[in-house]
């Protein structure tokens, strides 16, 4: 303590003064920054690295199991597949509304949370749907069996040939 | 047996435990005169948030209509059956549900508990707009109160997201699906939006990630943050000077008694004037000579009418509680939305704007009628009107607020009544 008021009367004012600011600046920067670092930790916390729902890639069975002309809603799995001769497709039946599930209509898809309608490409036709339903990606594995990557999304209108 | 004769003997002691027991309690006898009623209010633990005496203005049941009052005492109520209701119930996917049905069937008083949590929780969010319609109609927003105000939205935000966590707990059909439109309606927020959804259900979709979330921020992470804003709001209270009051509620005293020169300035006598404690505290305090004093003691004029309020509220929930079960629909079933799918009614002016743009309704409006809330006191600075329900001087703000109100409230009604299956216009009747 004595030390430090020798100091400051006889070295200069100056030089003790920017030292305290200096001190007190990596102080002050030191706790702001640590604040932010833990703030932003905690997002990085809760963001889950791993989901634990159902897998955005799976098998659907082979093509006999989809005769021509078929048009089925696979619940759980939230798409519909589509099949027309030797082509098949499969869409999303999330509405881009607010995610309720479309039902299968003749024209098409409606959906019973806002009124929102698609024709039978996803297409919108009326309501509040901001977006026409995604397809998504359809490949034929090695095994035979038909596989949707619903993180895939392609363009309306592409259909698998098989 | 002891040589300090004058302490008492163990049998005395003893004799008079129950005494000095109930007295090292309550510091205070039951309030007899001014004095004991002043230290009654500040000795207690409890008590002492109140002031000593509070204004008259304050205790004019006309003018608050108790509403904060409820508000807190509702959120007492939803506390207390909230942390019982916890005893029973699992947030997992698989138990839920059933949880619920057990609380129906073999937990006792589980169905009233439930019962008075959800009508409390509705309730709350009732009065507590009701609340801020009181405090905007009578200009109390104003300085030195506009953080005070700034606090109550918070509040009110807190009090929407705590009731639209609470929401999913049941894992019935109305709950799964409230809140699949709910944390899409998020997702429409620009740039954040869908971050915000996706940390909300922690996954893409609204299941056991969503469930335990939902739990953590109903039971933990929302009331605390609500309590730490309550006990800032009520302390604000006080130090903005007690609760609104008309500019002529205290009648100002004649100029000479300040030691004013007449036709001069006042000025302060230089170098004497030394400030004690109370003059850091804003606001009139100090009352000298014949100043008129408009305030009455808190003991027992306050501290009546706030027991007179909290069994008012208790009372009209239990006996909503035992006349009206609360709901619960079939158990999830993430196929089939019921249709229509609705939201709970204070969100249903939400989803009938959502109907005609997700983003406008769900975002747009909202945050902009958020906004505007936020910055009034910043945006209406003049101090006219301030303490008195409909003030003329007031009648722009007032008029633009009920505009705002009514349109919600039309919003909320075709929401609940004139919506049927395909969210397709219906009439009631």
């Amino acid at each position: 303590m004595a030390v430090n008021l020798k100091r400051s009367s006889g070295g200069g004012t100056q030089v003790a003064v920017s030292r305290r600011r200096m001190l007190a600046w990596i102080t002050g920067t030191g706790l702001v920054g640590s604040g932010v670092l833990s703030a932003v930790s905690n997002f990085v916390f809760i963001k889950p690295r791993a989901t634990y729902g159902q897998p955005q890639r799976f098998s659907i069975g082979k093509p006999e199991d989809f005769p021509p002309g078929t048009r089925i809603a696979l619940e759980t799995r939230r798409i519909c597949v589509v099949r027309e001769g030797n082509r098949l497709a499969a869409l999303s039946t999330t509405c881009t509304h607010l995610g309720c599930i479309v039902g299968l209509a003749d024209t098409g898809f409606a959906c019973p949370c806002h009124g929102s309608r698609f024709d039978a490409d996803g297409t919108v036709t009326g309501g509040p749907a901001p977006r026409p339903l995604p397809w998504f990606k359809v490949t034929l594995a090695p095994n035979g069996e038909i596989e949707v990557d619903k993180d895939t999304e392609i363009t309306p209108g592409s259909y698998l040939t098989l | 047996m002891s040589k300090e004769t004058a302490s008492p003997s163990l049998l005395t002691a003893v004799k008079e435990l129950p005494g000095n027991v109930w007295k090292s309690l309550f510091r205070n006898p039951l309030p007899t005169n001014d004095l004991e009623r002043s230290s009654t209010s500040f000795t207690n633990f409890f008590l002492h948030i109140h002031p000593v005496k509070v204004h008259k203005n304050t205790l004019r049941p006309l003018y608050t209509l108790g509403l904060g009052l409820v508000s807190f005492f509702l959120f007492v109520i939803l506390v207390v059956t909230g942390i019982l209701l916890m005893f029973y119930y699992v947030p997992s996917t698989a138990q839920a549900y059933d949880r619920m049905l057990d609380l129906r069937g073999s937990v006792a008083f589980g169905t009233i508990l439930r019962n008075m949590h959800r009508w409390s929780a509705h309730g709350m969010v009732a009065v507590v707009v009701m609340h801020l319609c009181r405090v905007f109609l009578t200009g109390s927003y104003k300085k030195p109160r506009e953080f005070n105000w700034v606090l109550g939205v918070v509040l009110l935000l807190l009090t929407l997201l705590m009731s639209f966590t609470g929401y999913l707990l049941p894992w019935d059909q109305l709950a799964f699906w409230a809140i699949t439109v709910g944390t899409a309606i998020a997702g429409y927020a620009p740039v954040v939006g869908k971050d915000i959804q996706f940390l909300l259900m922690g996954g893409s979709t609204v299941g056991q990630e969503a469930l335990l979330r939902f739990y953590v921020l109903h039971v933990a992470v929302l009331p605390a943050t609500l309590t730490l804003a309550i006990a800032i709001h009520f302390w604000r209270i006080r130090k903005d000077g007690g609760l609104s009051r008309p500019a002529d509620a205290d009648p100002t005293p004649p100029m000479e008694m300040m030691g004013a020169q007449a036709g001069s300035k006042p000025s302060l006598p230089e170098g004497k004037k030394t400030y004690g404690l109370q003059g850091l505290v804003r606001g009139p305090l100090t009352k000298v000579n014949n100043i008129p004093d408009n305030t009455v003691f808190s003991w027992p004029n306050l501290f009546m009418s706030e027991l007179f309020v909290f069994v008012m509220t208790l009372a009209v929930i239990l006996v909503l509680a035992l006349l009206f079960n609360a709901p619960l629909e079939e158990p999830v079933n993430v196929m089939h939305p019921p249709n229509p799918a609705k939201a709970p009614w204070y969100f249903l002016g939400l989803q009938e704007m959502v109907s005609y743009s997700a983003f406008w309704g769900g975002i747009g409006v909202p945050g902009i009628f958020v906004g505007l809330l936020l910055l009034a006191p910043y945006l209406d600075r003049s101090p006219k009107g301030v303490g008195v329900w409909f003030s003329r001087d007031r009648l722009l703000a007032n008029t633009i607020f009920l505009t705002f109100l009514a349109a919600n409230i039309i919003f909320v009604i075709i929401g609940t009544f004139f919506r049927g299956p395909n969210w397709a216009f219906v009439t009631p009747w």
